[in-house]
């Protein structure tokens, strides 16, 4: 009698399985990437660090004119903890595009086998390096091969200031850095207080003292000791580093010049910094700052009336320092790649420099000034493109090196630095030179 | 009271017949079916839940239908599969029944935690003996670097800090503050939430929350909307950026945890009191015991099984706490490292997996003796029961 | 199967006191001043942070970022302290409803299937003899400490590919990334050790004479499990579908990474965190979208409160 009912059991799975066995698992709803390899369909995910305001308006442009052509669609995602869930995508096989604001991550990733090479891609190197700049395009090459298409670009060596009031006292912008210096002076006679500056962000705290530090460094040493620098090429602790430490240092430290003092920095947060300047009177008047900055102004204040900017004047020499993005790419499907011809065509780049919300420069030459939702953005993008043509600009330092060192102890240095003091510079790059992976 | 602590001593099994005369051929025979059904059994459950996993795994399927399938798969067809399983078992020879059904009963759980848990567990303690991009083999390295380094020291430091004083507090008050609204006779239910209330708030209005205790802004950068600055500013004194004072920091993202984790140990504390029974408490009562008596002679040793779950898992938690301390201001530059915030900055942000994982292999092991506490407490209460 | 044991076959509402018995004249400070003062103290306590949020997320911008919010307790008659647009603002979010949905659709079949395979395995190690039950116990609930942040990567892997060894395919490749099963599945397996933890912390301090009865009276585990225990748990089986379902409905980083960004599938929360702004400074807004997520699963506590009842296990030891 057991066994007959024991044997009832596979007798009902065998009737069952055969009858549906017949219809396999064929999923109708376009969720699956893996179908459509030669016919150009599915989604395509591009993960960004953008805002989600920018990144909403940016899916539109992309609706308009991509999706709507295609048989494909672009989504695009805005992503909170960018490096921690890029990096949960890369290594858990389930990353399409991202554009990544780091390049220095691209080695390790290479290595691991996560992303795809841009000439395995049919990407023609020569090609470009005419449209985005060799330089840009150079930063994603490893061994031999490129990976990373740049996309996007924003100016750092910006100093902002109140215009109008800026005016009306009677400043005037410096050309040089002994300008700058005494313009600053002068605003401490005046009895005012020329820098605003704040290095809080979090878990990032201190990222905007690195740029100061790149900054001065390109200025004071040049380019090419610039480049061993990051590179590691000479130590963090190296002669030409220090002297750049130290020219940071007369800014920060010395009396009067920084609102809040030197010590007061990693407690303002970055966004902060700057809005003392629309006091009346200005809190300070100075803030040295990338290019997005200004979506952190008053919404009331009028770029070019209010507010304006000039580059940060050379010191032995000029320097033009700029960060942004590569897109990597961890899939090699031909949607991916239509897609990413696509994204740095310069109709779609120009319909993106056109968002209000954003404050993307393209690194595409061919895109114009024109392009651009304001003034600012324009001028900037005019010096972007000048200086990658010309091949005298130079990406974020930290952005470059391993991410140990510029999204670690470099930050964390300048934090000390901050508030050690300026006798304190040598034992920080001391010990971020000791941090520097073997 | 029988003790159910030998050989369960197992009732007649409902349809199971005693054959005439068993020998161990037919068993073997008996046991291959009952695992071929088994088998069989799982298969077809698998193909039925294909079919709805395919209609559930689409984007755009009516979102209440899939919650209608989802429960009805989930629940009703677990259920199906638990009931299933026992009636397969219940085919086989009785002792043998009695010794496969506890597996029957734990085996999807463990299947469960096998594949979503534990292979991940073994996968992070391999990566602990490798390299940052987890290829080549280092030994030992990573482990060195986790006990050398001064960043990891103070974290570990920080983090016996977090284990003592949360559960501490948090079961203290929780188990009072249970006792108490036990006894109210009218808005327990609305006491309770509103401890409960901050276990509610996402993590993101938690942090808000106490960004606007804690906050500061020095002077010119805009007023201090923070309570603390506030009151310091009320008292005439300059405001303080609190986060930043090493090390009494800590103290105050510990306050975070605890007032986020009492309801926790609160609710499941009340469950608990609520199932002593009466009877008990009204004779000490009768017999002139005083609250506090009550309270220590009665309450606490009857729900002391559920002070220790709740101790324990309170334990674990702030072994893993990482948002608190990694959203309220650079945790090396303020020295408020604890060890899961070190494990995601090395794993996730300095690319570093081979540390990462190193520091997540001794978190593994720090929870060792938690365990060995809790394996005693369980042994003990059975003794009783 | 008859049992001898009376089974509640209603739940009513936590009787606070409500039953009258000998203690009432006996117990001068049971639920007397002493208890009230020290409630209300704690709660007064617990409240302060939260009030600070309630009221933010009723001030205009400008205000919120300039002033304190107790400033608003001065005068809260004056009509421009006050505004309901920051609501407005988190509500008219871009695909609200769709990701109010999803939560949903995450959250509670998440809450219910480990509640359901948690429960037989705690019976199982409550009142099961079986070799390693102590063992299997502790490293169920040693799992507790695995931080999920390591178990990401290792299952999207899984997912999205499946797993081999030496060329053989041992978890087929079922491409679930991006779907809810994914997501289900995740949470079953994070809330299971707690479940598990809870579950059997309660189910085992049930009297056992309640167990022996039943079993002297011919019932099977099965019936005893589901006709005797569940029941009797169901305090317990609520605490956990309380914050199991909290959980989920608050989380964000395995919503994330398994069901993804995109405008279909994101679900409240991350629909949410675009608020916040690019520094996080939109304290106005963020406390909006706080109180409103916050309301749905304080809903679920209160509803389940009923189940927090005393006595349950009083009466069934009579028989």
């Amino acid at each position: 009698m057991r066994y007959r009912r024991l044997l009832a059991v596979p007798a009902v799975a065998l009737l069952l399985a055969a009858a549906c066995g017949g219809d396999d698992d064929d999923d109708d709803g376009g969720a699956a990437p893996s179908e459509g390899q030669e016919e150009n369909t599915g989604t395509v995910n591009l993960m960004s660090a953008g805002e989600p305001e920018e990144v909403e308006a940016y899916q539109q442009i992309f609706d308009d004119l991509i999706n709507s052509e295609t048989d494909y669609d672009v989504e695009i995602e805005s992503v909170g903890d960018f490096e921690e869930q890029f990096q949960i995508r890369a290594e858990g096989g389930n990353l399409d595009v991202a554009a990544v604001p780091q390049p220095g991550a691209i080695p390790d990733l290479v290595d691991s086998g996560s992303i795809v090479a841009l000439e395995d891609m049919g990407f023609d190197i020569d090609e470009l390096n005419d449209t985005l700049g060799e330089s840009f395009v150079a930063l994603g090459e490893y061994k031999g091969k490129h990976y990373g298409l740049p996309t996007n670009i924003n100016l750092k060596s910006m100093v902002w200031y109140p215009k109008d009031d800026f005016d009306a006292a009677g400043y005037t912008v410096p050309e040089t850095w002994d300008d700058l210096m005494a313009l600053s002076d002068q605003i401490v006679a005046d009895g005012g207080t020329p820098w605003c500056v704040g290095f809080e962000s979090e878990g990032a705290t201190g990222w905007p003292a690195t740029d100061w530090m790149e900054d001065i460094m390109l200025r004071t040493a040049g380019p090419d000791t610039y480049d061993q620098w990051y590179k590691h090429e000479i130590p963090f602790n190296d002669p030409a580093v220090l002297a750049a430490a130290e020219q940071f240092g007369d800014v920060m430290f010395k009396d009067g010049y920084v609102l809040g003092g030197a010590q007061a920095t990693p407690d303002i947060a970055f966004g902060d910094a700057p809005l003392p300047m629309f006091d009346d009177p200005p809190g300070c008047w100075l803030h040295r700052q990338a290019s997005f900055i200004n979506a952190n102004f008053p919404e009331d204040a009028e770029a070019g009336v209010d507010y304006d900017w000039f580059q940060l004047p050379p010191i032995d020499q000029e320097g033009t320092l700029f960060g942004g993005e590569l897109t990597v790419v961890g899939s090699n499907r031909p949607e991916v790649v239509d897609f990413l011809n696509r994204f740095i065509a310069e109709d779609v780049q120009c319909e993106m420099g056109g968002v209000q919300a954003s404050s993307r420069i393209s690194p595409n030459v061919d895109v114009g000034p024109d392009c651009y939702a304001n003034d600012i953005l324009a001028d900037a993008s005019v010096i972007l493109t000048d200086s990658l043509s010309s091949g005298t600009g130079r990406f974020d330092a930290s952005d470059l090196m391993p991410a140990e060192v510029g999204s670690g102890t470099f930050w964390t240095g300048m934090i000390d630095y901050m508030r050690g003091g300026p006798d304190n510079a040598e034992s920080v790059l001391d010990q971020i030179e000791d941090s520097w992976p073997s | 009271m029988a003790i159910d602590t030998e050989e369960p001593t197992a009732p007649p099994e409902p349809g199971a017949e005693e054959p005439a005369g068993r020998s161990p051929a037919r068993d073997a025979v008996t046991i291959g079916l009952f695992a071929l059904a088994l088998v069989v059994g799982a298969v077809i459950t698998w193909v039925v839940l294909a079919q709805a996993l395919d209609y559930m795994r689409d984007q755009d399927s009516n979102r209440l239908l899939v919650i209608g399938l989802a429960l009805a798969l989930g629940v009703g067809g677990i259920f199906f599969l638990f009931w299933a399983m026992d009636r397969l078992v219940n085919m086989l020879p009785r002792d043998v029944s009695e010794r496969v059904r506890p597996y029957v009963y734990v085996g999807p759980a463990l299947v469960i935690l096998a594949v979503f848990l534990i292979y991940p567990v073994i996968n992070t303690i391999i990566l602990s003996f490798k390299d940052n991009i987890g290829q080549d083999f280092v030994g030992l390295d990573n482990f060195k670097f986790v006990f050398t380094d001064p960043s990891m020291l103070r974290s570990i430091r920080n983090t016996l800090l977090w284990i003592v004083l949360v559960p501490l507090c948090a079961v203290s008050i929780g188990l009072i503050f249970a006792t108490l609204a036990d006894r109210l006779r009218r808005g327990e239910a609305i006491a309770k939430s509103l401890i409960f209330l901050p276990m509610a708030i996402s993590f993101v209005g938690a942090a808000v929350t106490w960004r606007l205790v804690y906050g500061f802004r020095p002077e010119g950068f805009g007023s201090n909307v923070g309570l603390l600055n506030g009151i310091k500013l009320g008292l005439g004194q300059d405001p303080v950026a609190w986060l930043t004072i090493r090390p009494w920091n800590n103290l105050l993202l510990i306050v975070i945890m605890i007032w986020i984790q009492t309801g926790f140990a609160m609710v499941v504390l009340s469950a608990a009191i609520k199932s002593i029974p009466d009877e008990i408490v009204e004779a000490a009562r009768i017999d002139g015991a005083s609250e506090l008596q009550v309270f220590r002679h009665i309450t606490v040793p009857s729900v002391l099984p559920t002070i220790v779950v709740v101790t324990t898992y309170m334990v674990i938690n702030a072994m893993k706490v990482f948002d608190i301390v990694y959203v309220m201001g650079s945790p090396e530059a303020n020295q408020t490292e604890v060890i899961a915030e070190r494990m995601i900055q090395w794993f996730f942000l300095s690319n570093n997996d081979g540390r990462g994982a190193a520091i997540a292999v001794v978190l593994f092991l720090a929870v060792i003796p938690v365990m060995v506490w809790n394996v005693r407490q369980f042994r003990q209460q059975e003794a009783i029961r | 199967m008859s049992l001898t044991v009376p089974l509640p076959t209603e739940v009513e509402e936590a009787p606070s006191g409500a039953t009258v018995t000998a203690s009432e004249t006996v117990g001068v400070r049971r639920g007397g001043w002493f208890t009230k003062i020290v409630i209300i103290a704690v709660v007064v306590l617990w409240l302060i942070p939260t009030l600070g949020v309630v009221i933010t997320s009723f001030r205009p911008e400008t205000l919120a970022d300039t002033t304190g919010w107790w400033t608003a307790l001065g005068h809260p008659f004056r009509t421009s302290e006050w505004t309901i647009e920051n609501y407005r603002l988190a509500l008219d979010t871009g695909g609200f409803e769709n990701a109010f949905l999803n939560s949903l659709a995450v959250a509670v079949p998440s809450t219910v299937m480990p509640i359901t395979i948690a429960a037989f395995a705690a019976y199982a190690f409550s009142w099961m003899e079986f070799r390693g039950r102590y063992v299997l116990f502790v490293l169920v609930v040693g799992l507790l400490v695995v931080p999920l942040q390591m178990a990401l990567i290792p299952i999207l892997r899984l997912y999205t590919g499946g797993a081999s060894i030496g060329g053989v395919q041992i978890f087929p490749d079922l491409d679930l990334t991006g779907t809810l099963p994914a997501v289900w599945l995740a949470h079953t397996a994070f809330g299971l050790p707690l479940a598990v933890y809870l579950l059997r912390n309660y189910i085992g301090s049930l009297p056992s004479s309640i167990i022996e009865s039943a079993k002297i009276d011919g019932a099977d585990h099965f019936t005893i499990f589901w006709r005797l225990v569940v029941p009797l748990s169901v305090p317990a089986l609520a605490a956990f579908a309380i914050f199991q379902f909290l959980w989920v409905w608050n989380d964000f980083l395995v919503a994330y990474v398994f069901l993804g960004g995109t405008r279909d599938t994101r679900v409240l929360t991350i629909a949410l965190a675009g608020l916040a702004g690019s520094r996080g400074q939109n304290w106005h807004l963020l406390t909006a979208a706080a109180f409103i997520t916050m309301l749905l699963p304080l809903l679920v506590f209160f509803s389940l409160q009923r189940y927090f009842v005393r006595g349950l296990t009083a009466g069934a030891v009579k028989g």
